[in-house]
This record gives C-alpha cells, structure tokens and sequence, in this order.
C-alpha cells in the first residue's frame, strides 16, 4: 500500500494458503463452498485457470496462491472454496477463491496491521495491503484488486490462441 | 416506476414523442391534408413542451413553443406542410433532440431554424409571426398594481351548479381566511321552502369583510375559477372605521351557526352521489375498451436479463431433476420431472418473447435518413419497407442499427443511379429502395435491396486487387467477390462522399453480424438492382449447442454452425502443432486437433472424431475425443478475469451442474484460416 | 383519510411528478393515460377531485370530462384541467363541459398544491 495511506481495522475471514494465514474482508465474502467440480479453462493461466458453477452463476476461480508463489497441492478434506464479491474499478465481480483452510471470522484491529515490508518478503510486496496480527500469527491482508487486476491482465496479454502457436 | 429519475423518464418519454413527431412530419409530407397527422405532431410537440418545461428542460420547451407557435399554423389550415416546411420541421426536431442532451447547444442554429420554420409557414401569405407570448405564463392574470387597501369587502354569490361541478364554497371561504381574519355572513334569502329545496344546488351567497392589507390579486386569485360565472364584488375598505366594525359586530355570531349548516349540504351532496351500482357496469365496459389497446409495460432491460438468467438456472436445474427422475425409476416422480420440464421449456418461450421486439421500431429510424439522404443527393426514392412485425431479441435489434444504416447509405449513394441516368436505361425516375424482415425457421432475415445499378464486378474484382484482399487472377465465387465489398479496407478513400464518408466503412456490417452469429448474402443483378440478405439468430440468450468431449473435459459448439461430423482417417498426420488438413470431397479443410489446442492430458480415443464447423463459408474441422449429442445451451458470458481468452464465447452449465466452454466457432475458423495461409506460404518458400 | 386525485395525462413524466408531489403533500393519486383509462378509473372509484390534460391521445380531455359530468359520480367532484396554451376558447370549452379549475402548464409543485387546496381542500 502506498506511503500515508492507513488501513483501518477490518472484519476478516481468515484462510490459510500453504503454510501462510490470509485475512478476506469478511464484508465481501457471499459464502464459503466445498469443492465442486471445476472447469479447466485452456489457455487461461494457473491464476484463473478454472470455472464453477455457484448457483446457476458461472464464476471464475482464483487462486491466490499462483499470484504468491506457493505450491499448489491437490484438494483435501480441509479445501473450501470462498465466493467473494470484488468491486474491481466500479464493476462487481464475483468470484471463486480457493483455500487450503478456512479458519474464522475475526477482527483485525487497525492498531495491529502494519505496513508490508518493502524487501525481506518472500512475496510480491504490491500485492499485499498490511500484516495484520492475531495473536502470535502473522495475518497476509492481500491486496485482492491489485492482484485480480494484474493477473487478469496478465491473462489477456497471453491466452489468445496465438500462444498455443509456439 | 415513483424511484426512477423524473429527468430520465422525461427523456425516456422525450425520446418517444420526438419519434412520433418525425414519424408524422414524414407521412405529412406524403400526405400534407391530412389532419390527423398534424394534431399526431401538434400533440407530440405540446406534450413535450409542458413536460420539458416541468423537468427543468427550459430550452427545450422554450424552443417548443416557438416551433408549437409555428405548426399551429398548420393546424389551423392557415399553412400548408409542404417540403419546405417538413424539412424545417425535421430540423427543428433534430434540434430539440439535441437540445435534450445538451440544452446550451448551439442556440444560434436554434434561431435560425425557427426563422426558417417561421419563414416556411408564413410563405406567401406573407404574414408576419410576431414575437410570441412569454412562455411561462403566470399562473394568475395579474392586472395592474394598485394601491393596498386597508381590507376588502367581498360579496359573491356562486352559480346554482357550482357544488355539482366541485366548486366547494367552504374552500372559497378558507382560501379567503387564510389572507387574514375575516367576517363572513351568509345570505339566506334565497333558500327556497324546504320542500323545493334541490340538495345540491347553491342558493346561499357570502358577505365577507377581509381585514388585512392583501393586494387585489390576491382577493381575485381566491375566485380564480369561478369569478367568470359568478357575481362578484370586492371592494377596497379605506380604513378601518368604528362605524364599520361597529356594524359589523353583531353579524358575526349568526355567521358561524349559517356555516355551519353549510357543511352537511356539501357532505349531502357527496352522499347522494351513487356509487357501486354504476361503478361496476361501467367498469365491465371501460375493461373490455381497456384490453382492446394494446397495454405495455415499460420493464428496465436489466431486470430481463435477470429474468432470463433466473429462467436459465431453472432450466438448468430442470435438467438434473429429469436425470435424476430417470435414475430413480419412480414413476410418480418421473411424472412430476416432466410437467417440470415441460412448464419450464413454456416460461423459457415466454421469456425469450418478452425480450422480443418488432423490428419496425428500427425501420421507422431509416425513413428519416432516406429521405434526408434522397434530399442530398438529388435521387427521387421510395422507401418501401415489409416485415414491420417481424420480431427479433432487444440486443441484435439494437446492434442492427449502424449495419442497416450502412447498408441503406450504400444502396442509395453507390447503388441508385441519378434519375437522369435511369431515365437513360427506361427506368421510372423514383428509384425504390426496400427494407424487409421476415422469418425463416429459428433465423430472421433482413434484405435490403434496391432497384440500381447493380454491382459492377469488375470494379469489385480491381479494387479487390488494388487494396490487396484478391490476389490477381485468383479464382473466387460470384457470391465472395460481392462479399468483398465488406472487408475492412475495401472501401477507399476516392470513393468517400460527404455523406458515406464517416469513416467506418461496410466492415462494420460485417463484423456486427459476425458478433451477432449472422451471415450476409449479396446478390446482384447488373443494372437491376442489388440485394443484401442479413441472416440473425432469434435470440442471443439460449442456443441449440453439440456437446463433445475432450478428454476428460466436454465442450459446446453452436449447432447452427456445424457442417457435418465424420471420424478422423486413420493415417491423416497431423504435425504435431495442432494443425493438419483433411481432404473432404476434394476440398482440403484445415482441422484442428483440440487436445493439442488445449493441452489435454489423458488417454486418446482410438476413434477420433471431426467435427466440421464453419462461418462466413469457411471450413474448419475441430477434432474431438466423443460426439456426446445435442443440448439446449443457456449462454453464460465469461467474466472480465477470462476476456482473453478468445477461444471461448460463453460457457454454459450442463445438466449435473458442471460447467462447459462454448467454442467460438468464428474465431476457431478464423485461426484455422491463418494456418492455411501459412501453409501456403511454406509450401511456396520450400518450392522456391 | 387522505383525499383521493385522479390524475389523467398522456405523459408518464408529467404524471409522475404531479403524483409525486400529490402524495408527498399526503394525497392519495390514481393515475391514468387517456380519457377512457380515466373514465372507466372515475366511475369505478369515488375520487376527490381530476385533474386532466385535455390534449391526449384516444379520448381526449373535453370528451372525458363531458361524459364524466354525465355520470352521477362525478357530481360535487372538482375537475381541474391543464393546459400549455392561455387558449380562451379551450378554457371556456372545458369549463363549458364542467371543469371546475384549470391550471397553466407548466407548473410548479407549490402551484400545483395550492390548484389543490383551493378546489380540493388539504
């Protein structure tokens, strides 16, 4: 996040991604699924590579851990899906995150976020907004339209068919 | 309907009455007696002037009321709608449009259209419009200022009808009071004997002494309404002696009790009014008067969309009810699956019909450019259009326009040959330009055609040539060398007039229609005229789909656009990049293998099959895993997260709730296309 | 119990602002389109007072309110007419066929309130 600009607390959905615990707004979250089956889209990168049916809707799944580097083991017992709705320049988007865990809804104090670190992180410093604490953890505040928005870039730059042309 | 912004109503309203307005200037032209048409048009403007003017669009009704003043002329026989004045009247039209949008545009041009629709109904008789009256006529007539009196003394008996006709003393009375504190006493004297007394008639008259320094204007304004009928006198009192008020004082208390009889008379008269027994008759008949018009609903575009999606979900749903059904062999619930089925395949009909619009709304839009375009360029046309009712989704009508728009200004500026010219070739004068819709199978076709020249082939085939769409001496059908005429950069600039030059040429037909999963046709006859036929889909919303299966992952294709599906010939190599060519019929068709195209893992069907798919008369063969069969295909657009990805046009959700990609079988082609020509390239650089 | 406007006019714009301002000032409106729609609304329920248009589409408002005074329903029920043009002769027609009031267009709400009070009371 930019220099002056201070986060306020926030209402929070916590997750765990690999090894790390993220916190959603909670306020955004529509609801929290079991894995259902997904649709490979081709050519559409690992970020946003799948579709879901939620309710009758056809909704784009992200997964965040592709924007932070990790590994990305298959589903387990522990897997859900979270159905969030994104303001992304105006427009709602609705979609699928998905979570190696769900944790609880919690609130994260402003008094406890700090800024992200600008070296020293293991992840792409833009993308995360502040690092909260809840308790002796740590909590990654993504920052979820940068995200969404560059890798949605990223996506229309590469997957036209010309890429399948190497 | 109350949440909406009056403003956008108004201008939702607006956009209407001004399309009435035009609609009526152009068959005045036609038929300028007509004096129906004129009171269509004065009460368009009318209408538009009174609302505008209550929405804050000043200018466009102050702009109104001189073009109202104006027409009126017209109405009152005093003018006559020739040519000269349509044509002002157009523009005038034109101009409250814009005035609309944007009220401080241009009021030069303003003034001047007004001085020529001035100029245009007072031809020959040579009568001069005077300036008009002010728009915003005051609410009172104000008379002359005069001195405030120290009060009013006010006498005023009402006519014997006036409670029938809701004038209600009291109110009178009230209304006076509220000015000050007055002293009323009522005149009984004409109170006819009991007996004759007729309950709703006024026999009573007032006496009322004001005593408060109001203005004259303001007494008057109390009896605003009923002072022409009436007996009425005001008096100013001077000043305010103890003669007067000594008078007065005994009056005062007969006063009250007189009104107070008053008050039952007036609750009288509301009773006696009977209610229920005519109110039910006359409302049989107003209903049946009722649905004989044609009653609409204005519904906001987005709620359909709702709606669709909602009627999407339940076809959905329906589907995995009847597989469901099927699984479990219980014959009551199978019972129940297919009525399921059945009232949802009726409300999808309903919906998409909802969504329906009959064409003539876009055609009536072109009379106005034929005819403004027949004006600019000397050439005598009638317009005749058919299919008016012909309907077609909101969405492809609304993206009609500018194709249609195109086409109409090709066919006249290029197509039409000046009437000298066709007077040459024993053609009648008034060239006839055609615009029709009708419906064929779960297609509308749109033709648009004229009585001209026809398309010189030969010019096509050069200009083809020139701008490097046709290489020389290629060989190509009659049917693509008049398609030429839409690709992008075959129009040039040399060819540009005032009026077609806008820069977008016949391309964008083409890549409308292309976006709505249309087709064009031309056919053209050399110095008979030339046709253009615009094939649409009915509906955007659901389409017939091919389901087929690529490895472990199914897939949709458009059924309109395949060709046929055959097996993949055992010893047809494909190169490994996805791309090799299949010998149908003596045609070498380009296929695509989608395993490659979408990096399928998984075991390889021993029997692969093609799918032949094409667009534009374009071939393609898409090679799948399994022919799964034909569904009914809800389109889902992708979210703004997979805009990239342009193998895909939508997805859809089957029948146990998976999700499935729709293949956008235009752009597939088109890639499949790009490999041919790169083919043919290597071929000529491994000879060379 | 509030007092019940018929409000008759062609344009859905100039009907909803007059319902609008009606029911704000604590009228309850019934809304129609044209002369017959009003016609058949009139005699159907028991109104307060109409206000009309007199320039509209089907039956027009001289007709509506000439064949509203024919009905026994309409007796003590104030017609108010709008009307753009400082027309005399309409004035006098309308009134001639049993308008109680007429008021010019446009208008503003508090002018339109005030037409109200007068023929309808609050």
């Amino acid at each position: 996040m930019s220099a002056g600009e201070t986060m306020t607390g926030m209402n929070a959905l916590t997750i765990r991604l690999q090894d790390e615990m993220f916190a959603l707004e909670a306020t955004h979250v529509r609801e929290i699924l079991d894995p259902v089956p997904i649709t490979r889209v081709p050519n559409a990168g690992d970020f946003v590579g799948g579709l879901i049916n939620v309710r009758g809707s056809v909704v784009p799944l992200a997964d965040l851990r592709v924007s932070f580097g990790m590994q990305r083991p298959p589903a387990d017992a522990d897997t859900r899906i979270v159905v969030m709705e994104i303001d992304l320049d105006g427009e709602p988007l609705v979609a699928g995150i998905l979570a190696d865990k769900v944790y609880d809804v919690t609130d994260i104090t402003a008094a406890s976020i700090e800024d992200a670190p600008k070296v020293g992180m293991r992840w792409p410093a833009e993308y995360v907004r502040g690092i909260g604490r809840r308790g002796e953890d740590f909590v990654i505040i993504p920052d979820m339209n940068r995200i969404i928005r560059a890798e949605g870039d990223r996506n229309s730059s590469l997957a036209s068919t010309e890429r399948t042309d190497r | 309907m109350s949440e909406l912004d009056p403003a956008e109503v108004f201008r939702q309203e607006a956009a209407d009455l001004i399309e009435t307005l035009e609609q009526a200037l152009l068959d005045l032209e036609k038929r300028p007696d007509d004096s129906e048409l004129v009171g269509l048009a004065f009460r368009a403007l009318h209408t538009l002037k009174g609302s505008g003017a209550m929405f804050g669009f000043t200018a466009v009704s102050e702009f109104i009321h001189e073009f109202e003043t104006a027409f009126d002329r017209v109405r009152k026989g005093e003018a006559t709608a020739d040519r000269r004045l349509i044509a002002a009247a157009l523009e005038a039209r034109d101009h409250v449009a814009q005035l609309i949008d944007d009220p401080d545009c241009d009021p030069e041009r303003g003034t001047a259209i007004l001085s020529a629709l001035k100029a245009a109904v007072c031809e020959g008789a040579g009568v001069e419009t005077g300036a008009s009256e002010h728009l915003a006529a005051p609410i009172v007539e104000t008379g002359s200022a005069q001195p405030v009196a120290a009060g009013w003394h006010v006498c005023f008996r009402l006519p014997a009808d006036a409670l029938i006709l809701g004038t209600n003393p009291l109110l009178l009375l009230d209304e006076l009071r509220s000015l000050g504190p007055c002293d009323v006493t009522a005149d009984t004297s004409a109170l006819p004997p009991i007996d004759f007394i007729e309950p709703q008639s006024c026999y009573l008259s007032w006496d009322v002494t004001l005593k408060a320094g109001v203005s004259r204007e303001a007494v008057d304004d109390v009896f605003l309404f009923v002072r022409d009928d009436m007996e009425l006198s005001i008096e100013a009192i001077a000043s305010e002696s103890p003669v007067a008020a000594a008078i007065m004082a005994p009056v005062i208390a007969e006063t009250t009790t007189v009104i107070e009889a008053a008050q039952p008379m007036a609750a009288a008269s509301e009773a006696s009014a009977p209610k229920p027994k005519a109110a039910a008759a006359s409302s049989d008949r107003a209903n049946a008067a009722k649905s004989e018009r044609n009653a609409t609903l204005r519904v906001p575009a987005e709620r359909l969309d709702e709606l669709m999606d909602r009627v999407g979900e339940l076809v959905i749903a329906q589907a995995r009810l009847s597989q469901l059904a099927e699984a479990i062999h219980d014959p009551s619930l199978v019972n129940v699956a297919e009525e399921i089925e059945r009232l949802t395949a009726s409300l999808r009909d309903t919906t998409m019909g909802t969504r329906m619009v009959p064409i003539g709304t876009l055609f009536g839009r072109f009379r106005r450019l034929v005819h403004d375009l027949s004006e600019e360029l000397g050439k005598p046309i009638s317009f005749v259009t058919e299919g008016e009712d012909t309907e077609l989704d909101k969405t492809v009508i609304e993206q009609l326009a500018d194709p249609l728009v195109h086409l109409i200004r090709n066919s006249i500026d290029h197509g039409m040959e000046p009437p000298e010219k066709r007077a040459e070739t024993g053609k009648a004068a008034t060239g006839t330009l055609r615009l029709a819709a009708s419906h064929r199978g779960a297609e509308v076709a749109i033709t648009v055609s004229d009585d001209g020249a026809g398309l010189n082939a030969e010019r096509i085939r050069r200009r083809a040539e020139e701008a490097g769409l046709l290489s020389v001496g290629q060989v190509i059908s009659e049917g693509e060398l008049n398609r030429m005429i839409f690709q992008p950069g075959f129009s040039t600039a040399s060819e540009v007039t005032a009026l077609s030059g806008r820069g977008v040429g016949m391309d964008v037909v083409k890549k409308t229609i292309d976006g709505l999963r249309g087709s064009i046709d031309v056919d053209t006859t050399p110095g008979k005229g030339t046709t253009v036929t615009l094939r649409l889909p009915l509906t955007l919303a659901i389409i017939d789909g091919l389901l087929v299966r690529v490895g472990e992952d199914r897939y949709t294709i458009p059924l309109a656009a395949v060709e046929e599906c055959l097996e993949l010939p055992t010893g047809v190599a494909a190169d490994g990049r996805g791309r090799s060519f299949l010998n149908l019929r003596g045609d070498l068709v380009p296929f695509l293998k989608l395993r490659d195209l979408f990096h399928t893992e998984g075991e390889v069907d021993p029997y692969q099959k093609v799918v032949v798919v094409s667009s534009d008369n374009t071939r393609v063969g898409l090679v799948v895993d399994q022919i799964i069969g034909n569904n009914q295909t809800v389109i889902k657009q992708l979210s703004r997260l997979h805009s990239g990805v342009k193998t895909f046009s939508g997805a859809t959700i089957l029948g146990d709730g998976t999700v499935a990609l729709i293949l956008d079988v235009m752009h597939l082609v088109a890639y499949g296309q790009k490999l041919e020509e790169r083919r043919r390239a290597e071929t000529l650089g491994r000879a060379a | 119990m509030s007092k019940t406007i018929l409000m008759v006019d062609d344009s859905a714009s100039v009907r909803q602002m007059v319902g609008m301002t009606l029911k704000q000032a604590g009228y309850s409106v019934v809304e129609a389109c044209d002369g017959q729609e009003a016609l058949q609304k009139a005699t159907a329920n028991r109104v307060d007072a109409v206000i009309t248009d007199l320039n509209m589409p089907g039956m027009d408002g001289l007709t509506f309110i000439r064949q509203y005074r024919a009905s026994p329903a309409s007796s003590g029920v104030p017609i108010v007419f709008l009307t753009t043009e400082s027309d005399e002769g309409l004035k006098a027609q309308a009134k001639q066929a049993g308008a109680t009031g007429w008021m010019v267009k446009p208008f503003k709400p508090d002018q339109l309130l005030a037409i109200m009070r007068k023929v309808a009371g609050a």
